[in-house]
């Protein structure tokens, strides 16, 4: 019998498993995924070794990679971009760490109010996040970006269209900022230095982001350096360490277990006093097919947005409004790629160190790619190929001709000018949470975790509101490349790329249209709380989810504590213990 | 009967396997036991079985390679049919057809319930559109189609898993005389490597938009509650067959050594981006500072 058992190792599980840790209690974290212990060894800097989404080493499957990946029906042109292992989808993910917009918060009385999702609201207010998002800017820790070319030609672009700049965490008129990041500052050598098996680039004669590139690929520098000085704070990096060591920096704390290759097919419930009431849960191990159960006080789901619906419908839990995996939302991401005739540095750096915002619209932020992925991203359209067909779509605007794919000679010339001569920029929408976006379970035969889950986007029928916020966006997106000197626009228009994935299994103000309460705990399963993206109300605006859902899933960690436990809430009493910490660093074994 | 024979033989004709098969005419028995089919197997039909795998395995090779071409042409025969050839290298010479026939049959996890009726829409379909075949494609007897017939039955349905590789190069080449229905023969064993970029584009606007004709054939296998489905992911499948050959076109995947982890050769759409001219890096000079400055901003 545990205090705690979370179902999840990625963005938002091991923010819970470090908190509670620290408490005292005793916390059991399982995941799905491969744990990689020595990422120097185990990893490459190579984008098909790494991100092929069938077999690479950050896939969403198992740890043997021989073996399939993990299927996911997707009736669309589609992608869903999740990883399992521990650290989740942040093994990849690039560490933005925006805070939402607050006029996605109930009580938010701004003059832009009415311009968000106000239907589905935050059900408490902004400020009550605010210590929440300090705590955890403050753990990670969030800073503000470095400058590389690539952020140099972003910010060009962006005073070229007149918009300010942002000097403020909090985000409330149209603006560009360099970005607020979990990504380590450079010192010393790094970023000063070109070079391989320089000893002036490994640790410590270089910390903090060396300026490599390859956050898509997982992030190990400066090499030589203790996990959790590793510069960008995915969670591997930085709460799963601290989780495990929560006895050496927290008074009273004591380490959390992980177990990696442990998927978990059922949350077990009873009946108790009338209520449905969560006891515990059955995973299997993949490596032998044995089942383990454990019961555990309070059960934490933090396995994501596609993931947790499957988990809650294969556990027979109820559902009585039916929203359950409604409620989606994705960002609707767009691609809009600009060809220079001079350097952009697009390659190097951290892949997204520059953004602008519109509130009530969303935002759009610069993004470098590997070749492969850049090829990739240039053919992902709903909008057919262009010059050719348009596949019902194809719209023009700013950008050079009709959006689409490029394909053959205009593909293959975008890339031969330069893939240092290029920027790109990922338009995201502020999006609208809709019913009919949403996970169901697939009628295709069940894999050896139940019945696998079934992802329905209707990105042709999103609001009105949604498709003009996109509009918008893209438009920016082009104007502001040509103002930084682009020679050629074009726009993809991606089908969803599920990436940014929020709001499946909601909290929300009213009870027909969520099914979390404002504490993050089911509404019909008692001692059930969720502490990841699915749990956010709504797309937040279009800020990149990662912060908000590890101060929410902060703030979740506390409501579990005071609620099951009898504890005192500590956000704004104590200070946080930054996950850099040195006492952390000398529990774990230094990579070579 | 007779009528049915001829529309199963155009069919076969649209598909490529027609084509294929006359390179070995003369091996080819004109009649079979009844049995033969019924057993899935024969001493007769093993033999062609045996001769005819390769030959399939070569034929969705050269719909492939017509595929990854389209993301990256190069100086090769492909990109020279499709009208685009390329003094670079390109994607042949990256293992692009490698690269997307080992996802296709080895990792891709498209359901075997879409994958085996597709595949066995492939093995029942007609055609009676009247589609005149060349001479060259009269060289087989009639009997003589219908043993390649039987062991195209054999190798789509008998195997282990339905080999996704030859499923989707069918299908393409399927598309392929849709679109020009002189690309029945040709230079190149391929349909759909035999059509021009322009043409080829247009079978994606087949496969990825509404397609009665298509839906069709590959409708009426498919279970219930299966249907809703196949058009969906054949949208997807549209997609993700561009997508993944752009990015096998340009990784590394074909100089990759999985026993080192290293390179064994600089990869072609590294070449070809001007990306990391003296290869990986363990950091960058690319540090400029801070935008106006500024290290830390306030609430
Ligand atoms: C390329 C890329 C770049 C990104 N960049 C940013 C960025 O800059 N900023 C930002 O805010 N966001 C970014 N994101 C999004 C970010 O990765 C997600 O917001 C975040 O990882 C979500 O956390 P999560 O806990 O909801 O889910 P995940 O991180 O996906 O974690 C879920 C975990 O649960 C495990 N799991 C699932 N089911 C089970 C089960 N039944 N049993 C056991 N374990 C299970 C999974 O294996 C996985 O490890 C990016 C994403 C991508 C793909
Ligand atoms: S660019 Fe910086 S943050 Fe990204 S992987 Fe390299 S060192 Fe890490």
């Amino acid at each position: 019998m545990r205090d705690v058992i979370i179902i999840g190792a990625g963005g938002g599980g091991p923010v819970v498993a470090k908190e509670l840790a620290a408490r005292g209690l005793d916390v059991l974290l399982l995941e799905a995924g491969p744990r990689h212990a020595d990422p120097e060894s185990e990893w490459t800097h190579l984008e098909n070794d790494a991100n092929n989404p069938l077999s690479g080493f950050l896939r969403f499957g198992p740890e043997n990679r021989d073996a399939p990946a993990w299927y996911r029906e997707t009736p669309q042109n589609s992608f869903i971009w999740q990883l399992s292992g521990v650290g989740g989808t942040t093994q990849h993910y690039f560490g933005n760490s925006p805070r939402a917009m607050p006029g996605v918060f109930t009580g938010y009385n701004g003059p832009d109010r009415d311009a968000y999702d106000t239907a589905h609201l935050f059900p408490f207010t902004y400020e009550e996040l605010v210590p929440y998002f300090e705590w955890v800017e403050a753990t990670l820790p969030v800073q503000t970006a470095a400058m590389g070319t690539k952020e140099s030609v972003f910010f060009r672009g962006c005073e070229g269209i007149g918009l300010p700049v942002q000097t403020s965490k909090t985000t409330t008129e149209d603006s560009f900022r360099p970005q607020e990041n979990a990504i380590l500052q450079p010192g010393g050598w790094a970023g000063k230095l070109t070079g391989r098996d320089d000893p002036r680039l490994r640790f410590p004669e270089a910390t903090g982001c060396t300026f490599c590139g390859y956050c898509m690929q997982g992030c190990s520098k400066p090499r030589g350096a203790p996990r959790n000085l590793a510069a960008k704070r995915s969670t591997d990096n930085s709460y799963v360490p601290m989780a495990l060591t929560a006895d050496v920096w927290a008074d009273g704390g004591r380490r959390a277990e992980l177990i990696a290759d442990a998927y978990v097919t059922k949350i077990h419930t009873e009946q108790r006093g009338g209520e449905t009431t969560a006891t515990g849960v059955t995973w299997r191990v993949g490596a032998t097919g044995d089942y383990h159960r454990e019961d555990a006080t309070v059960v934490v789901m933090a396995g994501g947005c596609t993931e947790d619906p499957r988990l809650w419908l294969n556990s027979a839990l109820p559902n009585p409004n039916g929203w359950v995996g409604r409620g989606y939302t994705d960002h609707f991401f767009d691609w809009v790629i600009g060809l220079f005739d001079d350097d952009t540095g697009s390659t190097r750096g951290a892949a997204s160190a520059a953004r602008a915002d519109f509130p009530g619209r969303g935002g759009m932020e610069n993004v470098g790619l590997t070749p492969g992925l850049q090829q990739f991203a240039a053919t992902f359209s709903d909008s057919g190929i262009r010059g050719h067909y348009t596949n019902g779509r194809g719209p023009e605007g700013p950008w050079d001709g009709t959006a689409g794919r490029m394909i053959g000679d205009e593909l293959k010339d975008a890339l031969t000018n330069g893939i240092d001569r290029l920027l790109n920029v990922l338009v995201i929408t502020d999006d609208d949470v809709e019913a009919q976006n949403r996970v169901t379970l697939s009628a295709l035969p069940a894999d050896e975790h139940g019945p696998v889950p079934k992802v329905r986007f209707h990105q042709r029928e999103r609001s009105a509101r949604t498709r003009a916020n996109r509009e918008f966006v893209a438009r920016r997106a082009a104007e502001m490349l040509r103002a930084a000197g682009a020679t050629k626009v074009v726009r993809i228009d991606w089908p969803p790329l599920l990436l940014h994935v929020q709001s499946s299994m909601r909290m929300g103000l009213s009870e027909d249209d969520s099914v979390l309460d404002a504490n993050a705990e089911a509404r019909w399963v008692k001692r059930l709380f969720i502490a990841d993206n699915a749990a956010l109300a709504n797309s937040l605006g279009g800020p990149n989810p990662t912060l908000t859902a590890q101060a929410l899933a902060t703030r979740t960690a506390e409501k579990i504590f005071s609620r099951y436990f009898g504890g005192d809430a500590w956000v704004g009493r104590e200070s946080p213990v930054v996950s850099t910490d040195s006492r952390i660093s000398a529990q774990l074994t230094p990579s070579r | 009967m007779a009528d049915r024979t001829l529309a199963r033989r155009t069919f076969l004709a649209r598909i490529g396997v027609l084509g294929a098969a006359t390179a070995f005419g003369s091996a080819i028995p004109a009649a079979l036991p009844r049995t033969a089919a019924a057993a899935g197997s024969d001493a007769l039909l093993d033999p062609l079985v045996g001769l005819l795998r390769p030959v399939l395995a070569e034929l969705a090779r050269d719909t492939l390679s017509g595929l990854v071409v389209m993301t990256c042409p190069g100086p090769d025969r492909f990109s020279h049919a499709q009208g685009t050839p390329r003094s670079e290298p390109g994607a042949i010479d990256a293992g692009a057809d490698d690269f997307i026939i080992n996802a296709l049959d080895n990792f891709l996890p498209f359901p075997d319930q879409i994958a085996t009726p597709l595949a066995t829409a492939l093995t029942t379909a007609l055609d009676d559109t009247g589609i005149p075949l060349p001479p060259s494609l009269h060289s087989l007897l009639l009997g003589q189609v219908n043993t390649v017939d039987r062991a195209l039955m054999v190798i789509l349905r008998n195997d282990q898993t339905v080999p996704l590789s030859l499923v989707v190069g069918l299908l393409l080449n399927l598309l392929a005389t849709q679109v020009n229905p002189l690309s029945i023969t040709g230079s190149l064993l391929s349909p759909f490597a035999r059509l021009s970029i322009d043409e080829k584009c247009r079978a994606f606007e087949l496969l990825e938009g509404p397609n009665a004709d298509l839906l069709a054939v590959l409708d009426s296998n498919l279970p219930e509650p299966l249907t809703s489905s196949l058009s969906g992911l054949l949208q997807f499948l549209a997609g993700a067959l561009l997508e993944f050959s752009a990015f096998g076109a340009h990784n590394e995947f074909a100089v990759f050594d999985p026993d080192t982890k290293e390179l064994t050769a600089r990869p072609v759409g590294w070449e070809l981006a001007g990306y990391q001219p003296d290869g990986v890096v363990d950091g960058w000079d690319d540090f400029i500072g801070y935008y106006e400055d500024r290290t830390e901003v306030g609430a």
